[in-house]
């Protein structure tokens, strides 16, 4: 309660605490030493939903009138809690939970940005935009990073196709051959998981494939995934892309 | 002439002395050339205007050595041949101007004229023989007579061109009629065909020309009949052209017009139309089992080098009927018999039409291969079965030998199958049962028949299935050992007797072990046994398989008594009513613990089948959990013994998919074992090298589909990785 009226000084003030520890106190969780959604009921509901639900919940804005401290983060840097922007921050961070930051995530990701304020932070937040535009291996360390992020259970391997689909769209949203893909995976019924090879091997073709699949070769060691995929493909070369 | 005089030395000193004759040397008479050359030329055109020579033989033969030896030898050269030259002139002049329309008669006509000379010129050539034999021979350039005689032939010929083209016309006509089926003069179709090549023009005058016609003959004599006959009447007619042309070139024409003339007539007959006649024709004709057709066809293909295409259409006639034969299910059951039966057809076109060329084998066998792998697992299933059908006991109206053959059959088919494992497994179920229930037929039929599958896959292959019978024959020492052990004779209870089987597990099929409440005298029995066994063999573990056993039940019925033969599980039921006439099925089911689609099944095979020893009510097929079962003490059949047992001889859907499926799950393993093999090995290889090198391991059939399948599983349980620089290499993981 204390740390919620601290809040209301906003972001601005901040410069006088001085320090990403300070920052990282206005949102913490004094209970836990991170910063999350708030309120344990809730967190103990969110674990019982299946995880796309769980993703959902935690990215997009809550409707519960509690000022949960990743949302007020978000506010306070002028991102929607939904936005690529706030991954891209998790994995500076390399936050291991999703939709929480610890402490020391949270202090390594605001050096890493050289940021101490949410003002700073924000100004930072095209220049991480441009670093996984440009450069591929910061954006392949951002790919691998997203999935990991959807594995919630301790000796979790896959993610299901919901969460999937929800990442790549999130992940690399101007890759044509993605909405196919997606496409492809929510009429698949072969699969019901993803892996992490699959996941990784989706990244490799979308490099290396072009966008008419007319350079694939089923007898390389693609993933049997991605040869149904072409096939698919080049069977509804004609369809329209469903966008919802 | 002598001109010197000689002296000889006598023996009694006197001097002889030979002086030569002292003739004069009269100069020749005047006008001797001359005179000479009247009488022989007066001769000579009485032989070619065919009148009596008044001179005789001898005087013109003298008459021309004579001028010899007078160095006239040259002009009397020049003399005759103008003489000769004068008169074939005419005489082909004649045939010129011969109007005769009938080409065989102007063949007549020049027939005449061309025995005329030579009959002419071999007379004049005897008048002339000394000229011939001392001129001739010595002067370089100078022709013989004969010779003289049938250039100048020639040259007057080639001069007369008309004549040369109605002789031609003439000759190719006659030809075409007798083509045709008409007589001709043969004779005088040799002779001219004789003259033509004496006189040197034969290849240009008529071999030519005749290959030409031969071959547009033919060209459209081919296409006539290709649509007029069926496939087996035109090779029929092929055979009997070649046959014909052929005999009449033996006959009239030179040798060396054969070669090309056989090679016109075939390509044109023949190799024209082979792709039509084998696409109209030979599916028909191997149908039908027309062997000497085919063999004319495999003949007549063979001349013209065509043996290729007959090869490609006996084997696409093979995977066609192949295939549809193997890919009917509806049709299984008879899989195996209608496979022999098109087996041993094709043998015998092979053998009977194809001579047993050693490509058409090996066309045979691929072909065979190619159809029979197109249904994955059915083909091998269906012939283990076939196989068991065969040495099951029942089996009437064989012979040992026919047997043998039919099992040797069965088993080239076999040979043909790529995914043997499939064969092993229902092989080994279908063994198992039929040595379990005592079904085998005869053991040396069976251990035949594994010597030959050995033969054929290897020891390892036929490993198990030895080790099978092994266990049979130590199971038959083992309760021989155990009756006589009189010690377990004396705690084994009244009334029962078993004969067990041990059964090793590695060799035989896998069995779902089915509890059941067995009767307590069959559980003593079973715990002496046991106790005796294990008595002999520590540290071994025995286990039950209730499935399995049969029983032999001594029932007393009101009619009076029965043997049943039954299994373990309707001995189980039928022992409740020992102590009561009607049960339910819920007690049943509760009193017995045995499974309850086993049990309902049981229930069914005693109360709703042919022999009926319970009555169910209410009546019906389906066992439910209301039904009572009663005693049916009214029971009377024929027979004193009665088999009730034999659902368990017969395979249910349940057993099939269940051993289709291990053979899958078998080979899922293989393949894992096979990659993690390899790539221990190797430490690092490509996708490329790795699917080749698992299809070379491999001893089954498999998709690269799977082979990627289990890749990814492997990478899944980190066994393998993919390379980080090169996504088509993999590593193994240590």
């Amino acid at each position: 309660m204390m740390k919620r009226a601290k809040k209301a000084m906003g972001g601005a003030a901040n410069r006088a605490a001085g320090g990403s520890s300070a920052l990282f106190e206005q949102y913490c969780d004094p209970a836990t030493d991170e910063i999350g959604p708030e309120g344990r009921k809730f967190l103990r509901t969110l674990h019982l939903m299946p995880i796309n639900l769980c993703v959902l919940a935690v990215l997009l804005s809550l409707m519960l009138a509690v000022h949960a401290g990743v949302e007020r983060f978000c506010s306070d840097i002028n991102t929607d809690p939904s936005d690529r922007k706030v991954l891209l921050l998790a994995w500076k961070m390399r936050a291991k939970r999703m939709g929480f930051f610890s402490r020391e995530e949270f202090q390594s990701g605001l050096t890493a940005l050289k940021a101490t304020t949410t003002a700073q932070i924000q100004r930072a937040l095209p220049g991480l935009e441009e670093q996984v535009e440009c450069n591929p291996d910061s954006f392949r360390d951002f790919c691998t990073f997203a999935f990991k992020y959807c594995l919630t259970e301790p000796s979790q391997k896959l993610i299901d196709i919901d969460t999937a689909v929800t990442m790549l769209a999130i992940v690399m949203p101007r890759e044509p051959l993605m909405p196919r893909f997606c496409d492809f995976l929510k009429e698949q019924t072969e699969y019901k998981v993803i892996n992490f090879d699959q996941w990784t091997s989706f990244l490799r073709f979308a490099q290396e494939v072009k966008p008419d699949l007319s350079n694939y070769r089923d007898e390389d060691a693609w993933p049997i995934l991605l040869d149904n995929f072409v096939e698919w493909g080049r069977r509804n070369a004609d369809r329209p892309i469903d966008f919802t | 002439m002598l001109k010197q005089s000689k002296s000889v030395n006598t023996a009694n000193g006197r001097k002889l002395t030979f002086k030569p004759f002292k003739k004069p040397v009269k100069g020749l008479p005047d006008g001797f050339e001359e005179a000479t050359w009247a009488k022989l030329q007066a001769a000579v055109r009485a032989v070619h205007n065919k009148e009596p020579v008044s001179t005789s033989l001898e005087e013109l033969y003298k008459a021309v050595e004579d001028m010899c030896h007078h160095k006239m030898a040259e002009s009397l050269y020049a003399r005759l041949q103008k003489e000769c030259d004068a008169h074939i002139a005419s005489q082909i002049q004649r045939l010129a101007s011969s109007s005769t329309a009938d080409p065989v008669l102007f063949l007549d006509q020049v027939g005449a004229v061309w025995d005329d000379m030579c009959r002419q010129m071999l007379t004049i050539r005897q008048v002339f023989t000394f000229l011939d034999r001392s001129f001739v021979v010595a002067a370089p350039g100078v022709r013989s007579l004969f010779d003289m005689g049938l250039q100048q032939f020639r040259t007057h010929l080639e001069a007369r061109p008309q004549v040369g083209e109605k002789l031609q016309r003439g000759l190719l006509q006659q030809i075409q009629t007798e083509r045709r089926g008409d007589a001709i003069n043969r004779q005088l179709l040799t002779n001219l065909l004789r003259m033509l090549s004496s006189l040197g023009i034969y290849s240009t005058a008529f071999e030519a020309p005749f290959l030409e016609e031969t071959t547009q003959f033919f060209q459209e004599e081919g296409r006539r009949l290709m649509e007029e006959l069926d496939p087996a009447g035109y090779l029929l007619h092929c055979e009997r052209r070649l046959r014909e042309e052929l005999m009449r070139r033996r006959e009239c024409l030179a040798e060396g017009t054969e070669p090309p003339l056989q090679e016109a007539v075939e390509a044109q007959l023949v190799a024209a139309h082979l792709a039509a006649l084998l696409d109209r024709g030979f599916p028909t004709l191997v149908a039908a089992r027309r062997l000497d057709d085919l063999a004319r066809l495999y003949n007549l293909a063979d001349r013209v080098d065509m043996l290729d295409p007959v090869r490609f259409a006996f084997r696409d006639h093979i995977k066609a009927t192949g295939t549809a034969l193997v890919m009917d299910k509806d049709k299984d059951g008879e899989m195996v018999q209608g496979l022999l039966d098109m087996k041993a057809a094709m043998d015998a076109v092979l053998q009977q039409s194809f001579e047993g060329d050693p490509d058409f084998g090996n066309t045979l066998k691929e072909a065979f291969e190619a159809f029979i792998n197109q249904r994955q697992n059915k083909p091998a299933e269906l012939i283990a079965k076939f196989i068991d059908a065969e040495l099951k006991s029942g089996k009437k109206g064989q012979t040992e030998d026919q047997l043998e053959a039919t099992l040797d059959r069965v088993l080239i088919l076999f040979r043909y199958i790529s995914g043997k494992d499939v064969f092993e497994a229902f092989y080994k179920k279908d063994l198992a049962k039929r040595l379990l229930l005592g079904r085998s037929a005869s053991t040396d039929a069976e251990k035949g028949m594994i010597a030959k599958l050995k033969a054929q896959c290897g020891a390892q292959f036929t490993s198990k299935l030895e080790g099978m019978f092994k266990d049979v024959d130590l199971s038959r020492d083992i309760v021989s050992s155990f009756r006589s052990s009189t010690a377990a004779q004396a705690r084994i209870p009244q009334g029962v007797d078993m004969n067990i089987n041990i059964m090793t597990a590695g060799y035989w099929p896998t069995y779902p072990v089915v509890d059941a409440k067995l009767p307590a005298e069959l559980n003593e029995y079973q715990q002496v046994f046991k106790d005796f066994y294990l008595d002999k063999h520590q540290g071994r573990r025995l286990v039950w398989h209730n499935s399995l056993g049969t029983c032999l039940l001594k029932a007393h019925f009101q009619k009076g008594p029965k043997e049943l033969s039954v299994s373990l599980f309707q001995t189980v039921v039928l022992s409740l009513f020992n102590d009561a006439d009607r049960l339910g099925f819920t007690d049943i089911a509760a009193a017995t613990g045995i499974e309850d689609r086993e049990l309902r099944r049981t229930l069914q095979s005693l109360a709703c089948g042919k022999w009926r020893v319970l009555t169910k009510e209410p009546k019906g097929r389906d066992v439910n959990d209301g039904d009572t079962f009663v005693f049916n003490a009214g029971f009377s059949a024929q027979l004193y013994r009665i088999k009730i047992n034999s659902i368990q001889m017969r395979e249910t859907v349940e057993e099939n998919t269940k051993t289709n499926e291990q053979v899958v799950q078998d080979r899922q393993h293989q393949i894992d074992a096979a990659i993690v093999r390899i790539m221990k090995t190797r430490k690092t290889l490509s996708h490329a090298l790795l699917v080749s090198e698992l299809l070379v391991q491999l001893k089954f059939p498999i998709r690269t589909q799977d082979m990627k399948k289990r890749i990814e599983s492997l990478i899944d349980r980190e066994f393998l990785a993919r390379d980080s620089a090169n996504s088509n290499v993999y590593q193994y993981l240590a």
